[in-house]
């Protein structure tokens, strides 16, 4: 495996662009990136791309072919990953072996999303063979409800307050305040969350992550053309996907078995998380910053726990201490997370590695987290997907 | 007068005992599922056949949730909307599954309380037909 360096970032500020096309919004992106890598488009040499589910890649999932019929067909190889919400993080596992492999030299990654208005339908077909769409049909339990059972299910295990999880809300937005990418930059208090409607007892308005559309881009490439680039380049110490395991308890679908043993948790988002650290020969106690998929302000609880980053039942007391904040002990989402972007669902994952890298090289301004040097990012997406990965400086 | 027509096939059924939902169970490794399935799905069973079972009409509520705003399509409720609750119930045979609850109040819900499976009306549909789905009702 060759050292693979993050070479260059870009990203459309996320928010409702209703006269913008997805390729236009690749397009601000991925121009920043090549410009922040000092590359021309040229050069690069493959591109792997997260298949967006509403927009653009002529309704197949192309969007990587849209990118280079776009900036110039030179006749480069192009993936188009479809993960979910975790297609970005998939593009750049996908890149990264690209270039970890020896295939190719230069990579650029890229995720763009246009989503729909109000709440998703989760399942994209209309069959009853389809367990998704049967779940919807017969019951009615969107992703939001999903999210609710399980923080409902942990208020009770360990007395999580509500206050508790406004403390989340306000946190984020206290930090994506000072992101100029963020489409949400007003602070709230407490009141404010607690007072913001209820979206699925208990969890409300503020507390999850509205839908947006959003571009971000990354090129990758080998420690030889990254020195000849970049003095100081951030390294990929690893990038992992994996897929839920049977007997993780959640539930998804319809029914899923009791879980024998051990807790019900999210397999695919911990199993990507154990994987890229074991790849990256680095373990919980060396992350500087965190970025999580907080969909929900739940996740900022249970998947620090869950991944090992703190004691079960102790996330709680890292928010109240503020310890998540850029200047605390575990600094969770200092880009302000999903929460202030909105999901632009198949480009988080590249959104998660641009703010990494920012971080990494002392680059985010208001919200840096002071001598940041590892950071992890993790997604999770529809079809039990996850994926993480670790930068470094 | 309206008929009563299943959500979809294949999931539940009024049998002589009660209301019951339509699973499988595996004979090598036990592992249950809803709704039924022609092949055993857990890595670590070597082989098994699979078994129609009924589950219900007890089971234990894990979690749950309220739908506080109307759901996207497909899912089916009578207009005005009105919020109803969710639960993730786990019944006998190792099975977790999710279904809506016969009341919406929370304060009516405790997680660890026993509820029982009924079948009830999702919505009317436009020609007057009740659409039937399974429901947990706490006890």
């Amino acid at each position: 495996m060759r050292q693979v360096a993050v070479l260059g970032v870009g990203m459309h500020p996320w928010g409702k662009f209703p006269n913008r096309s997805v390729t236009e919004m690749c397009r601000h992106a991925i121009d920043a990136a090549l410009a922040d890598a000092g590359v021309p488009w040229r050069e690069i040499q493959a591109v792997a791309a997260a298949s967006s589910r509403f927009s653009g890649g002529k309704g197949w999932g192309l969007n990587g072919n849209d990118v280079v019929e776009d900036l110039g067909p030179t006749g480069i190889p192009v993936y188009n990953l479809s993960a979910g919400c975790a297609a970005g993080g998939n593009a750049f596992n996908v890149g990264h072996a690209l270039v970890a492999g020896g295939i190719y030299d230069v990579v650029l990654v890229v995720g763009g999303e246009k989503m729909p208005r109000g709440f998703i339908q989760t399942s994209g077909v209309d069959e009853e063979t389809d367990l998704e769409y049967l779940r919807q049909k017969s019951v009615g339990m969107p992703g939001p409800a999903f999210w609710a059972a399980l923080c409902r299910r942990r208020m009770a295990e360990y007395g999580t307050t509500e206050r508790q999880l406004a403390m989340i809300a306000v946190k984020a937005h206290r930090v994506g305040a000072h992101n100029a990418n963020a489409r949400f930059r007003q602070e709230f208090t407490v009141e404010d969350v607690l007072g913001s409607a209820l979206v699925s007892d208990p969890l409300r308005l503020y507390e999850i992550c509205p839908v947006s559309d959003g571009a971000a881009a990354l090129i990758l490439c080998t420690a030889e053309v990254a020195r000849r680039h970049s003095r100081r380049p951030v390294w990929v110490a690893s990038s992992s996907v994996a897929t839920a395991r049977f007997d993780d308890g959640l539930p998804r679908a319809l029914g899923s078995v009791v879980p024998a043993h051990g807790r019900t948790h999210h397999s695919e988002a911990a199993q990507a998380v154990r994987k890229a650290f074991d790849a990256a020969g680095v373990g919980p106690k060396d992350l500087d910053l965190v970025e999580l998929q907080d969909n929900t302000v739940y996740y900022e609880l249970a998947f620090p726990e869950d991944w090992g980053l703190c004691e079960p039942g102790e996330a709680e007391r890292l928010v109240e201490s503020g310890d998540t904040l850029p200047t605390g002990r575990l600094p969770i989402n200092p880009s302000g997370g999903f929460l202030c972007f909105g999901e632009a669902t198949t480009a988080m994952g590249v959104f998660q590695a641009c703010e990494l890298t920012w971080q990494l090289r002392g680059e985010a301004g208001a919200r840096q987290v002071p001598g940041a040097r590892v950071g992890l990012a993790q997604t999770l997406g529809l079809g039990g997907n996850g994926t993480a990965l670790i930068l470094k400086q | 007068m309206g008929k009563s027509l299943p959500v979809a096939e294949g999931l539940f059924a009024l049998t002589d005992a009660g209301p019951r939902l339509l699973g499988s169970t595996c004979s090598g490794c036990k592992a249950s599922y809803f709704p039924r399935t022609s092949s055993c799905r857990n890595p670590e069973c070597d082989g098994g056949e699979l078994e129609a079972v009924e589950f219900g009409p007890r089971g234990t509520l894990w979690s749950y949730a309220v739908q506080n705003y109307a759901p996207p399509p497909p899912a089916k409720y009578d207009e005005p909307y009105v919020p109803y609750a969710l639960g993730v119930v786990d019944l006998p045979g190792g099975i977790r599954v999710v279904g809506r609850m016969t009341r919406a109040d929370p304060a009516a819900l405790r997680i660890g309380g026993e509820v029982e499976l009924v079948l009830e009306a999702l919505c009317r549909t436009a020609d007057g037909d009740d659409l039937i789905s399974w429901k947990f009702r706490p006890l």
